[in-house]
């Protein structure tokens, strides 16, 4: 009996080390591996373009990074471009990825995806929201995509970008990206944002860009102008500067690199921290006053909008350090004309802020500062919210604009050597 | 000569008849080790003889503690009657001696260094212990190397040893006791523990376990290791060994066994905890920050080294987008020449960096030098350059197996090795799901695996009281409370201090 019983459990023990082992080997035969794909058997699409294609199409640019150019010492290939840039009609995204591989030998990957070019003709389309929604159905392209709007085809755009510093396209767009926070010419815009600001009442605002040279002009204000306008030669053909406002997924218009600026500062909390303005002299007409101006502190944003015609008060803290003046006034060593001068620029900024709301009163649909966000807090419900209808509302307000205003040095020099010598004496 | 009930055979009276039984036992004249040395004892008129094992015994301690007194001291009054006393008491001037009824004592003595003295008319023999066998000096430690703290290191001698830790360790508490295994050729296992720390329920099972060991013989304490393992085929080592006195004496201070055997240079201490095995000599002789940042380097070179290669392949094949771009295209442009895929490409430069490393230890150190040098030159440039592997992967071989240099303890070097065969296959198959999915499950064994009773990862995880030395540790004034998962008998290293000095 015993012996029966220990063969038994014996077998039994057998039996189940077999069984585990079995599913075991099931485990790895049933999982994964499918989406396993070797590295170079992989073409990483860097830069998308769409344009408007006949009836209802979207043609789709892919630019791809070719891996064997700049990147490694040891993998060189001789005579090869560092990317390549292919076009195909299509109804989508998506369906040109597939189609694209009737053309490229390897597996179309949009996980380095950097930046989508539109075309403004396409975003002022208005099929261009579902297709950019329909885009990020794939998981592999991400949301923090930079959007950029190019005046003219964006084929055209990309085949005409090449950038004398950069071989490689993505680190093109990699680095033009950080330079974008810093000056603030133009807004920080990805997908996600842009899907985002779709069913809100502020607008979208995506960076402007062309590879053409528009309309030359030379403006004392060295921001006030839009993608082609800015005055240089030779270089890369690519501008970027100024704003291509959407609302509700489609463009209605356009900012300038000033305008962008100020509406950076009249947001709650600038993504861009400081930059480099000038303004007029107080004292001479034709001579220019070259700032640096800091943001203080986030921009406060006070509503009334109990009355049909809301109220809205806008304080802006403002440091500043004087970089540069060509009318050689004595400003660093009398505190009286230090005085004149900042209420000169006080004055300044604040009429170019109030022109700015305006013209986005006047223009566009929506706010583009995303006061919106303020806003709600003074509704109980998002329906009483709605009900109201923000930006019918906005565009009736009246907008005051303070700003806080601290001259904090003359650039380097902490204080005048004059002043020094005073206090000395 | 006659053989009592318990099958041992008592000696006779006759001198000639116990030699004669002796010289059979160990195939004399065959046998040349049997040195036997006839004499007359000048005191009392009597024929004698003195035996002891060539090699075993210590021939100057002999001449001139016994053989000298036998022959030169002449007759004269002696205080005791008996032959065996008289010399024992009065004659030898040897610092031990005891008497010996049975052939089967003196044989298992003789082998063990002693010297046999037998004398006509008496039916006892008498023993002295005279144990010489070679050893090395007090040798420096070779594996466990530390910068601060004491170059000493255990020999094959287990008298020596003993001794060494008793140097380190003068409390009259710490017992050493004695068994015997094997049946051949019996072997001694001397088990140290402080009687009123260790719990006495781990000596306990260590000596069952010991006990139960059913075998010819154990010579060493690696073998021993291996027959008290309750996990024999576990990845995951039971025991650590260690050669320094001091990480022994840091053990047995936490209420830890050690045991100890002739011919093993090391102390083989138990239970053990993964944190034991992680921890080095040095880490309680540098200062605390200094010995904290070293930790935290080993830590981090442990997971490099059970995780590099598999991350890399789930990233490099499943996970694309991890990578930045500038590496990314780096990576696939050195990859295209490569006709194998990733996978491949790792497994032959972890096969071969094992290669290099197994070679390294077994080619005789003459030519070892070379092999450092080959094994980098042909294995890393030159398969680059021949489109074998990628460049990248010579970068990750050599970090993962400079990391896993780091770890101290050799047997978890070697479970770590092979942990990142496992997670590698886990990573090639299913990405980083694969990879967390085997941590996971890593995890989930090492919190069940016990040594000796005691959690492996505890006291972490079952959480016990203990000063925390484990990731890191606490500055030594703070460690107070020896670790609870050893269940000490005293729990606290010394009194609170009242106020502070």
């Amino acid at each position: 009996m015993t012996v029966r019983n220990t063969r038994n459990r014996k077998r039994n023990r057998i039996l189940r080390r077999m069984l585990e082992c079995a599913a075991l080997l099931s485990l790895c035969l049933l999982s994964g591996c499918w989406d396993k794909l070797e590295l170079e058997e992989q073409a990483f699409v860097v830069v998308i373009g769409l344009d408007k294609g006949p009836r209802n199409t979207v043609e789709v640019t892919f630019q791809i990074a070719n891996p064997q150019i700049g990147s490694s010492d040891i993998g060189t290939a001789e005579g090869e471009p560092p990317s390549d840039t292919i076009r195909f009609t299509s109804s989508d995204i998506l369906s040109a990825k597939e189609l694209a591989n009737t053309v490229i030998t390897r597996t179309i990957n949009f996980a380095h995806l950097k930046t989508m070019i539109v075309s403004e003709e396409l975003a002022r389309d208005e099929i261009f929201p579902h297709i950019a929604g329909a885009a990020i159905r794939d998981p592999e392209l991400r949301r923090e995509v930079a959007m950029i709007v190019s005046r003219e085809k964006a084929f055209d755009f990309i085949m005409k970008n090449r950038p004398r510093l950069e071989t490689r396209p993505h680190k093109y767009y990699e680095l033009m990206q950080q330079r974008w926070m810093e000056t603030g010419y133009v807004p920080f815009s990805t997908l996600n944002q842009y899907l985002q600001q779709q069913v809100t009442d502020s607008m979208f605002l995506a960076i402007y860009a062309t590879a053409r040279q528009h309309n030359h002009r030379v403006s004392r204000h060295e921001d006030a102008y839009l993608a082609g306008q800015v005055p240089k030669r030779a270089g890369d053909p690519v501008q970027m500067i100024g704003a291509a406002v959407f609302h509700n997924g489609r463009m209605v218009g356009t900012l300038t690199g000033e305008q962008m600026r100020w509406v950076q500062m009249l947001r709650h909390k600038a993504s861009v921290d400081a930059f480099i303005t000038s303004f007029s002299d107080p004292l001479e007409e034709d001579a220019m006053v070259t700032v640096r101006l800091f943001k203080n502190g986030n921009t406060k944003i006070k509503f009334d909008l109990r009355k049909e015609v809301p109220r809205i008060h806008v304080t802006l803290p403002l440091r500043i350090q004087l970089l540069s003046f060509t009318s050689l006034e004595p400003y660093a060593t009398d505190p009286e004309m230090q005085r004149m001068l900042i209420k000169h620029l006080k004055e300044q900024i604040e009429s170019e802020l109030l022109e700015v709301i305006r013209l986005s009163q006047k223009k566009f649909p929506g706010d583009p500062f995303e006061w919106e966000l303020f806003a709600r807090k003074h509704f109980m419900t998002m329906p009483a919210y709605q009900a109201y209808g923000w930006s019918k509302h906005f565009k009736k307000a009246k907008v005051d604009v303070k700003v806080e205003l601290r001259l904090e040095n003359f650039g380097k020099q902490r204080t005048p050597y004059m002043q020094t010598k005073r206090k000395e004496g | 000569m006659t053989t009592r009930q318990d099958g041992k055979t008592e000696l006779s009276a006759q001198l000639a008849a116990n030699l004669e039984r002796l010289k059979r036992d160990f195939s004399w004249p065959q046998n040349q080790s049997l040195v036997i040395r006839n004499l007359v004892v000048a005191a009392l008129k009597r024929d004698a003889a003195v035996l002891y094992l060539e090699g075993a015994a210590d021939i100057e301690e002999i001449e001139r503690r016994i053989i000298e007194p036998l022959v030169a001291r002449g007759p004269s009054e002696f205080k005791n009657a008996d032959p065996l006393d008289v010399v024992r008491l009065e004659i030898v001037t040897h610092r031990t001696g005891k008497a010996a009824e049975t052939f089967d004592e003196i044989n298992g003595d003789l082998l063990n260094g002693w010297t046999v003295l037998l004398i006509e008319g008496a039916d006892r023999a008498l023993l002295f212990e005279t144990r010489g066998f070679e050893s090395r000096q007090v040798p420096e430690p070779i594996v466990e190397h530390v910068i601060r703290g004491p170059k000493e290191a255990f020999t094959e001698s287990a008298a020596f040893n003993r001794s060494l830790v008793r140097k380190y360790l003068r409390d009259r508490h710490l017992v050493a006791e004695t068994l015997t295994i094997g049946d051949r050729a019996a072997s001694e296992v001397t088990l140290m523990y402080v009687k009123d720390l260790a719990d006495p329920n781990i000596v306990d099972e260590v000596k069952r376990r010991i006990r139960e060991v059913r075998t010819d013989a154990v010579t060493s304490l690696p073998l021993l290791e291996q027959y008290i393992d309750e996990n024999p085929y576990s990845l995951v080592p039971n025991a650590l060994h260690t050669e320094r006195p001091d990480r022994a004496c840091a053990f047995l201070l936490e209420g830890h066994v050690i045991l100890l055997m002739d011919n093993s240079p090391a102390a083989m201490v138990l239970p053990i905890t993964l944190w034991s095995l992680v921890h080095s000599a040095e880490d309680h002789y540098m200062r605390w920050a200094y010995s904290n940042f070293m930790r935290i380097i080993r830590l981090l070179a442990l997971f490099v080294a059970v995780l590099t290669p598999s991350v890399y392949i789930a990233v490099s094949t499943f996970h694309e987008e991890m990578i930045p771009s500038d590496l990314l295209l780096a990576i696939a442009a050195t990859r295209e020449k490569v006709p194998f895929p990733a996978l491949l490409e790792v497994l032959l430069m972890e096969f071969a960096f094992e290669l290099v490393r197994e070679a390294a230890i077994r080619v005789p150190t003459v030519i070892g030098p070379t092999i450092g040098i080959v094994g980098a030159l042909i294995l890393g440039q030159a398969a680059v350059e021949a489109n074998i592997i990628s460049p990248i992967l010579v970068v990750i071989v050599a970090i993962t197996g400079i990391s896993s240099f780091t770890i101290p303890e050799p047997s978890l070097n070697v479970t770590v090795r092979i942990t990142r065969f496992i997670l590698l296959f886990a990573g090639a198959f299913m990405g980083f799901y694969g990879i967390a999915l085997a941590l996971a499950c890593i995890l989930a064994y090492l919190t069940t695996y016990t040594s000796y009773g005691v959690p492996f990862l505890s006291p972490l995880t079952p959480h016990y009281r203990s000063s925390a030395d484990m990731i890191l540790r606490l500055p030594v004034h703070k460690e107070r409370i020896r670790p609870h998962n050893l269940n000490p008998r005293d729990a606290v290293r010394r009194p609170e201090r009242k106020s502070k000095p």
